[in-house]
């Protein structure tokens, strides 16, 4: 989250020589990371990005005290004015309560509100705000409304705690239920919206049912503040920080109030703010208290102690940091700390320190680590040095090592002929699946996904590329492009089965797909395949042949089928190539195997052949098992059903003849006959 | 026998009627091959007297020498107006290759891998459809935390598995850590994670899939200066050498100390001023890299390594997103990369 405050609020409570932007350059490197400073009139605005472990530093107070410790490394001067913990505590409220009002309190579940205080106001005057109040919050981008409801957002920023002022009056039968919503339970919120509740959420609902606040989040227009209001109930409490982030995440209530309290706040804060509330309060409206104080506050929040060795934090850190500098920073930062020596080991090794952890560091202080991050930081990160880790040989497991290798060759090669790279998202919509004839229940489903687009975990990429041609139509006239990812496979008690696959698709033709494949096949040197026929459901059947390889499906290729074209807008043929990545990377080397070049007699013959009942791939085959003198076949010319084969022969170990090799070709063609 | 001068004039004369390179290899045969003329006139010394042979050798020799000359300026000459004679217009356009393309993410892939290679870091890869377990509880976040709600994770609509809990897709390549650890049952570590993402984000600037790259580093006496300074290395290689880093405190739950690292922007090359007007691209000069930190040793415990004994640091960060901040790539919005629009994809 990111806060604005401004320079000279913080002032308020930082005595410092560091002019703004000195401050945003120092505290940047070590603790909240000013982004932005701006210069409004004869002020300065800083915007602070706040990170989610320390809500306590989101205020003036909480940024003075990082400044406190960070800007001394700088050789700047800074030092708090006073601490507000310290100053507006109950011993020093300043109202005399002449309890005219009563207020009936009930909290359902102690679980819900960690401490809740409240107190009656009465005779305010409603009117604006004191100008100092008014631009303060007006340069931190809040817009002010009058005396009362400034100083709730005044306070926020002051301290870092929200809190809440109601129209007492309109709290019927003067009581307050503090409960778990219904789910359905409808309310009004301040800003006019409407809400029906999700159910646990943290509400309030007065003597009347009327639910008068959404707890941490807004309150109810039923109970808003309003030039008439003569009554003022100030109210402070902490929550229960899940319930928070939970309503406020599924109404879209994304208040700045909801903000601090789904990250949890400090119950021991409540008090300083409900007592410098008050003494704003009687000063903004010249009412004056009118009911007991109300604190209701079960379970109090106890400082917790950690206990850190230096010779860790020197570890850790990789320097050797004075350690007196190590308690100094923590002293600043709001830690206590108790030296001690642990007689055993030896000196520094045996020094070690018992560090008080304040209450509203409880959350985000937990271990020695943490404290090492404090002291860190703090001595800044910028002071250290940039080492290279430790160079050793670590084995990087075979498998892995040609996968990665293996999918950067096919990449490479199928860019360099010119293909695509397309790079889809792993899920798919159940629509799409449909078009193409895919059973959408066989798929891994996202629960809890934001588009129908998205639904569906992949098991094929085929549908992708698909959808790929058809969004493209018109921006290029072929299409050729190809996608390695990961398929996911169901299983009923483990985690899918992940498997990388190759999808290739084309608007050109059969033959050219068949050319890219076997183009990487033997770039790859992969030989050890072969197209056996086989129907597929994606492809259309008499224009697709299956990939086997050691009598194992390993992909298939083919035109996808009419009706799948039809479905996904596609007027225009698709041919598409599935390969099982791992028979590439299995079947990958790197080099060829020799064989020695033919030096003796090659006897080139031709012959024409009637194809009406024969099918290439049977012709080859028979071919080679009829002469073991072939050693290559070449189509050399196409007329209707009749083609022409080239035929090459010859024997590696003496010189054939016409005779011979005109023999071989005999035994061929009696073989196809 | 004819004089030399004799001869000089009879070669000269059918050298000049020369036209072609293959009239001039029979021409030079006649001349200086093993049975050519000049080889028949030495076989002829025998029968000159011994007071004059001197005399006819060097008489000889001298004409061979001017026979050799003639070839070879004839041959020059010859090239010379081959050269001359074939004219093309360079212009022209050229056989055209087929260009094909990758995409982005597989360049920058292959260049992180290369990297960390170099300093000894093994590329590995885990599932990207994980148990909660190895997303949160093995790194240190609890059930209870905010990015293991409905906002920020994806769940699978599936049976939980009895102990590892919901199935989820992988919202960071952190789950790598905890399945690297298990895998070597021991430090030394160093590992290079590369995979696909995916968060419940989809807008103008959100995909719902991208990809990170995790580095880890497990071993005795691992410090923040070694982190500082491997990231530092990546950002020079990655970058270019005069860019620079910086760590600025940062909150994760899988590290403690946690750190967001910065680098120099090349825009304004770290002055966050362009012609005296503030940068637009960057913070005063600093760009947001991504996020690390010492390796929280809650997730070393988890991993069944001894925290007391080993330290680690890890860092994960956006693959598309070091990759648009380098300089030169040009392109500002990450949905282009995933919209599948071949004249944006055909350019890398």
């Amino acid at each position: 989250m990111n806060i604005k405050i401004t320079y000279d609020w913080l002032l308020e409570y930082l005595e410092t020589d560091a002019d703004p932007y000195e401050m945003q350059k120092y505290l940047s490197l070590s603790g909240p990371s000013i982004e932005t400073v701006e210069k409004i009139g004869d002020d300065y605005v800083f915007d602070i990005e706040i990170t989610s472990n320390r809500i306590d530093m989101a205020s003036v107070f909480g940024v003075a005290q990082e400044a406190q410790a960070i800007l001394p490394q700088f050789g700047k001067k800074a030092k708090l004015k006073f601490n507000p913990l310290e100053t507006y505590t109950f011993d020093n409220l300043k109202a005399e309560p002449v309890p005219n009002h009563k207020l009936d309190v009930t909290i359902d579940d102690p679980e819900l509100c960690t401490r809740f205080t409240a107190m009656v106001i009465s005779a305010v005057e409603i009117k604006p705000s004191s100008e100092i109040i008014k631009k303060r919050l007006e340069l931190s981008d809040i817009r002010s409304l009058n005396n009362v409801i400034d100083i709730s957002n005044y306070l926020m920023l002051s301290l870092g705690q929200p809190t809440h002022m109601f129209d007492f009056d309109q709290i019927k039968g003067q009581k307050m239920i503090l409960r778990k919503s219904k789910k359905g339970e409808k309310m009004t919120t301040l800003d006019g919206r409407e809400f029906e509740l999700p159910g646990d959420d943290i509400v309030i609902e007065d003597g009347s049912g009327r639910i008068i606040d959404l707890c941490g989040i807004m309150g109810g227009e039923n109970s808003s503040i309003t030039e008439n209001t003569k009554n003022v109930l100030f109210f402070v409490q902490t929550y229960n920080k899940r319930n928070i982030r939970r309503t406020s995440m599924t109404t879209g209530q994304r208040t700045m109030a909801a903000t601090y309290f789904e990250k949890g706040l400090d119950p021991e804060r409540v008090e300083s703010t409900f007592v410098y509330g008050i003494d704003l309060l009687l000063g903004a409206t010249r009412g004056h208290a009118s009911s007991e104080l109300i604190d209701l506050y079960p379970h109090k929040r106890e400082e917790k102690k950690v206990k850190v060795y230096l010779k860790d934090i020197h570890r850790v850190i990789g320097v050797t940091i004075d350690e007196k500098k190590v308690i100094a920073i923590l002293e600043d930062l709001g830690f206590s700390v108790k030296r001690h020596e642990n007689e055993e080991l030896a000196y520094p090794d045996g020094v070690y320190f018992e560090v008080t952890v304040p209450t509203y560091r409880t959350d985000d202080v937990d271990i020695k680590e943490d404290i090492i991050e404090e002291v860190a930081r703090v001595y800044g990160y910028y002071n250290l040095p940039n080492n290279i880790s430790p160079l050793l040989y670590i084995k990087q497991p075979h498998e892995m090592e040609m996968l990665f290798k293996t999918i950067s060759k096919t990449k490479h090669y199928l860019k360099n002929i010119g293909l695509h790279e397309f790079l889809n998202y792993s899920m798919v919509s159940k629509q799409l699946l449909e078009n193409m004839g895919m059973d959408y229940k066989a798929h891994l489903r996202i629960a809890n996904t934001i588009s129908k687009e998205i639904e569906y975990m992949r098991r094929s990429l085929a549908p992708s590329l698909v959808k790929n041609i058809r969004d493209n139509i018109g921006k290029k006239d072929t299409m050729k492009l190809f996608e390695i990812a990961k398929i996911y496979t169901p299983r009923e008690k483990d985690l899918p089965e992940e498997q990388y696959v190759l999808t290739v698709a084309v608007t050109t033709d059969f033959f050219d797909l068949k050319g890219i494949l076997e183009g990487l096949f033997a770039e790859l040197n992969i030989r050890n395949f072969s197209y056996n026929s086989k129907e597929f459901n994606l492809l259309s059947p008499n224009t697709s042949t299956a990939i086997m390889s050691d009598k194992k499906l390993v992909g298939r290729l083919g035109m996808l089928r009419h009706e799948f074209a039809e479905s996904m807008d596609l007027s225009d043929e698709v041919y598409l190539a599935e390969i099982d990545f791992s028979f590439i990377v299995e079947n990958y080397s790197v080099i060829a195997p020799f064989t020695d070049p033919i030096t003796t007699a090659v006897i080139k013959l031709d012959a024409t052949i009637d194809m009406t009942n024969n099918r290439y791939g049977e012709i080859e085959e028979k071919s080679h098992q009829s002469s073991k003198l072939l050693q290559k076949m070449e189509i050399i010319d196409r007329y209707k059903d009749n083609i022409t084969i080239r035929f090459y022969f010859a024997d590696a170990s003496r010189n054939i003849t016409e005779e011979d090799a005109k023999k071989q070709l005999d035994a061929i063609q009696k073989s196809i006959l | 026998m004819k004089s030399p001068k004799e001869l000089l004039h009879q070669f000269t004369e059918k050298l000049s009627q020369i036209k072609a390179l293959e009239e001039l290899e029979t021409l030079e045969i006649g001349y200086l091959g093993r049975n050519g003329l000049i080889n028949q006139q030495l076989k002829n010394i025998k029968e000159i007297e011994a007071s004059e042979r001197k005399t006819f050798g060097q008489e000889v020799n001298a004409f061979k020498q001017q026979v050799q000359d003639g070839l070879s300026s004839k041959r020059s000459e010859i090239l010379k107006a081959k050269n001359n004679k074939k004219t093309i217009d360079t212009t022209l356009p050229a056989t055209a290759y087929p260009k094909g393309s990758l995409h982005l993410v597989t360049y920058a892939i292959e260049e992180i891998s290369n990297i960390f290679e170099k300093i000894g870091f093994i590329r590995m890869s885990y599932p990207e459809i994980e148990w909660e377990f190895f997303s949160f509880e093995a790194l240190n976040m609890p059930s209870d935390h905010p990015a293991r709600d409905d906002f920020e994770t994806f769940f699978m609509d599936h049976t939980p598995h009895e102990e590892h809990g919901k199935m989820v897709l992988t919202p960071h390549t952190s789950s790598g850590q905890h399945r690297e650890m298990r895998r070597l049952g021991k430090p030394p570590i160093r590992m290079i994670n590369i995979a696909k993402t995916y968060r419940p984000n989809w807008d103008a600037s959100h995909v719902p899939m991208f990809h990170q790259f995790e580095g880890l580093c497990v071993d005795k006496r691992i410090n923040i200066t070694h982190l500082k300074g491997t990231i530092d290395y990546f950002a020079k290689q990655f970058f270019g050498e005069d860019r620079e880093t910086r760590l600025r405190p940062f909150h994760f739950q899988f590290t403690e100390p946690s750190f967001e690292v910065d680098i120099t922007c090349d825009i304004c090359q770290g002055t966050g001023k362009v012609n005296g007007e503030k940068c637009r691209l960057c913070k005063q000069g600093w760009l947001e890299l991504g996020g690390t930190g010492m390796v929280h040793p809650n997730v070393l415990s988890a991993g069944g390594i001894d925290p007391d004994e080993y330290t680690g640091w890890a860092f994960g960060f956006g693959v598309e997103r070091v990759m648009m901040m380098r300089p030169g790539v040009g392109l500002s919005n990450m949905r282009l990369l995933y919209d599948g629009d071949i004249r944006v994809l055909e350019q890398f």
